[in-house]
């Protein structure tokens, strides 16, 4: 057994890259943003985006540093499964399109807060907020541990130099480069980062003896028999049905409540190029999440194939390692730079998300009467702060960077994702069973992780409670059901209900659909809460009986 | 009330879809098959395909009926303003 350091023995061609890289980034988001005054500009560029662009931009935030390095590290550690896990995440733009992002967009809403706090009421969305702030420092961690990762592999330096270094660079660029920055920017990214990991794979797949490497992403079947010799067991699906049901809840359900994705919906410039833009999103979110499979595929293989085994702390630098292997130096300098570019739009998306909640949607809604200047100033310092927040978060980093990304879908999922669906859809949710809801359902989902009490689990499989599923599974429909009793009970108490705020609800609705009169037979249904609120119950009493793994 | 109807089912139909179309790894473990597909065994393939090609053809369609439903609920409001009497622009 050896134990290999994987990293550029020439670290100069590797800096040099980043730096070329860094510098574009810069300029495209200061040209960009400097027509960005007001704060509106600041977070959702005037909805002036055309389809391209926006899909591209969508993919890219969507596209973090974890689909270049913590999901090969996964499918290294898990196979199959893991790839079943991370296809469903291509659903995220299309679900948030059709089951709320046009609605919100109509409303004018910039943020699923805003949505809640016109929705629901100032203390509503002040729960809402503050858990979304822990959601996207905690999706901002994994991201920042990977920006530490790949500077460790570029330059050869400590952890924790990287991890600075890297950290304040990113929150340097984000602050200064705004959404608009961040929209033109992430286009960009999303081409660079298609090219720099397609193209890599494919010479590291000809370089492994596979025929289809001119199309990396579905053409390796040639090695598959290879790879049963190796490992018979690597197209298992090897988990219960169980475990690939609360996949739904945790991670599909979960990511309907992440801010920096549903903003990019609110970015078009009309609902017509919305929908448009979640087909270039579709089309390219695809492509490079098929050819990640065929990257942990051939982690995988180079792992039983060659005999040279990826000690467990090298893992997230799966994809750099195989280039290291098999590709000269330059590339694998170009793969890195690729990784920072994904890292950075996921980032600059995390990063102006807590922007945006802490000066929109804490403090302007404590404080109405503040200057735009001061709530422009106060969003920069906000992403600046979010920012040190995540790289002090990851001084102590989880076994892979992804587990707290994955986790923070389940939280989004209890906290938001319920408010957010039943508030479009059923005009009698409302701010106390949303104020339940959110709060209970995030103490559950927070108690039952195995970051607070170890002991405390929902299925005793350490890494489906620390990815949050078995979590997700429990505490997502238990927040619509709680938001459904407890507003169908408050309805019916006259002293809590005035006829005034239930009369701008049903406006505020039907409104958001685009309709200009009121019909009480619209979006009142009892049969759908009812449904609802009976599969929560179902698939709640699932997650709490025993886990068979 | 017809617009209204299309709009809900739409989205109950096409949220159903999009589920299934990147879940097919759940469907599977439901009802494991055996057997290849392009060289792949088709546990593995079919659920990859469907989570692209699948989802690509489902935002393409249900973007063209969303925008339809949208002109629908259009026409409606002007036939509500037109049957409430007031000025349609």
């Amino acid at each position: 057994m050896q134990n290999q350091v994987w990293q550029l023995s020439n670290p100069i061609i590797g800096i040099i890259v980043v730096f070329i890289t860094f510098v574009v980034f810069y300029v495209v988001a200061y040209l960009s943003n400097r027509a960005s005054t007001s704060v509106q500009d600041l977070y959702a560029t005037k909805g002036g985006v055309g389809p391209v662009i926006n899909g591209l931009a969508m993919a890219a935030t969507y596209m973090s540093l974890a689909t270049f390095l913590g999901v090969t590290a996964l499918i290294l550690r898990l196979q199959v499964p893991f790839v079943m896990l991370w296809i469903q995440f291509i659903l995220a733009i299309p679900l948030i399109t059709i089951i709320y992002g046009t609605s919100l967009r109509r409303m004018g809403a910039f943020s699923p807060t805003h949505f809640i706090r016109l929705r629901y009421g100032k203390e509503a969305s002040i729960i809402a907020a503050l858990w979304m702030i822990l959601v996207s420092i905690m999706y901002a961690l994994g991201q920042m541990i990977g920006i530490a990762v790949t500077f460790e592999t570029l330059l050869g330096i400590p952890y924790m130099t990287g991890l600075f270094v890297g950290g304040i660079l990113i929150v340097g660029y984000v602050t200064i480069g705004g959404m608009s920055g961040g929209t033109n920017n992430a286009a960009i990214q999303m081409v660079i980062m298609a090219i720099m990991f397609i193209i890599p794979l494919g010479a590291i797949m000809k370089a492994m003896g596979g025929t289809g490497w001119f199309f990396p992403p579905l053409l390796y079947a040639d090695m598959v028999p290879a790879m049963l010799d190796a490992l018979p067991t690597f197209f298992d699906y090897k988990f219960p049905t169980k475990w690939y049901f609360a996949l739904i809840p945790a991670l599909t359900i979960g990511a309907l409540g992440l801010p920096h994705l549903a903003m990019r919906v609110y970015t078009s410039s009309s609902l017509r190029s919305a929908r448009s833009a979640m087909i270039w999103f579709a089309l390219a979110l695809g492509l490079v999440f098929s050819a990640t499979y065929a990257m942990g595929f051939s982690g995988v293989f180079f792992e039983y194939t060659t005999g040279i085994p990826i000690a467990p702390a090298d893992t997230d630098k799966l994809t750099i390692i195989l280039n290291l292997a098999y590709n000269p130096e330059w590339v694998t300098a170009l793969v890195i730079a690729g990784a920072i570019s994904a890292g950075l739009s996921t980032l600059s998306g995390n990063l102006l998300a807590i922007g945006a909640l802490i000066s929109q949607d804490i403090v302007t809604t404590l404080k109405p009467d503040l200057s735009n200047k001061t709530k422009v100033r106060l969003g920069y310092l906000s992403i600046a702060l979010g920012g040190l927040a995540a790289v002090l978060l990851a001084i102590q980093p989880p076994k892979f960077l992804i587990v707290s990304i994955l986790w923070a879908f389940g939280l989004a999922g209890t906290t938001n994702a319920s408010l957010i669906i039943m508030g479009v859809w059923w005009k009698k949710a409302n701010r106390f069973g949303a104020m339940c809801a959110s709060a209970i359902g995030g103490i559950v989902y927070v108690v039952v992780s195995p970051f607070v009490f170890p002991k405390i689990v929902v299925s005793g499989h350490a890494l489906t409670d620390s990815m949050g599923l078995s979590g997700g599974m429990l505490a997502v429909p238990l927040s619509f059901l709680i938001l459904i009793v407890v507003s169908y009970i408050t309805n019916r108490m006259p002293s809590l209900m005035s006829q005034q705020a239930i009369t701008e609800t049903d406006s505020l609705v039907e409104r958001i659909h685009g309709w200009s009169d009121i019909n009480p037979k619209r979006y009142n249904s009892i049969v759908g809460p009812l449904i609802i609120a009976s599969i929560g119950a179902i698939v709640f009493v699932w997650a709490m009986m025993p886990w068979a793994f | 009330m017809n617009a209204y109807k299309k709009e809900v089912w739409f989205t109950i139909i096409f949220t159903i879809l999009f589920l299934f179309s990147g879940h097919l790894g759940l469907f599977f473990s439901i009802f494991p098959v055996e057997g290849n597909l392009l060289g792949f065994p088709i546990m593995y393939i079919v659920p990859i395909l469907s989570g692209w090609f699948g989802v690509l053809f489902l935002v393409i369609v249900a973007g063209k009926i969303g925008n339809q439903i949208d002109d629908d609920i259009e026409k409606e409001n002007q036939e509500n303003s037109k049957i409430r009497g007031e000025g349609v622009v």
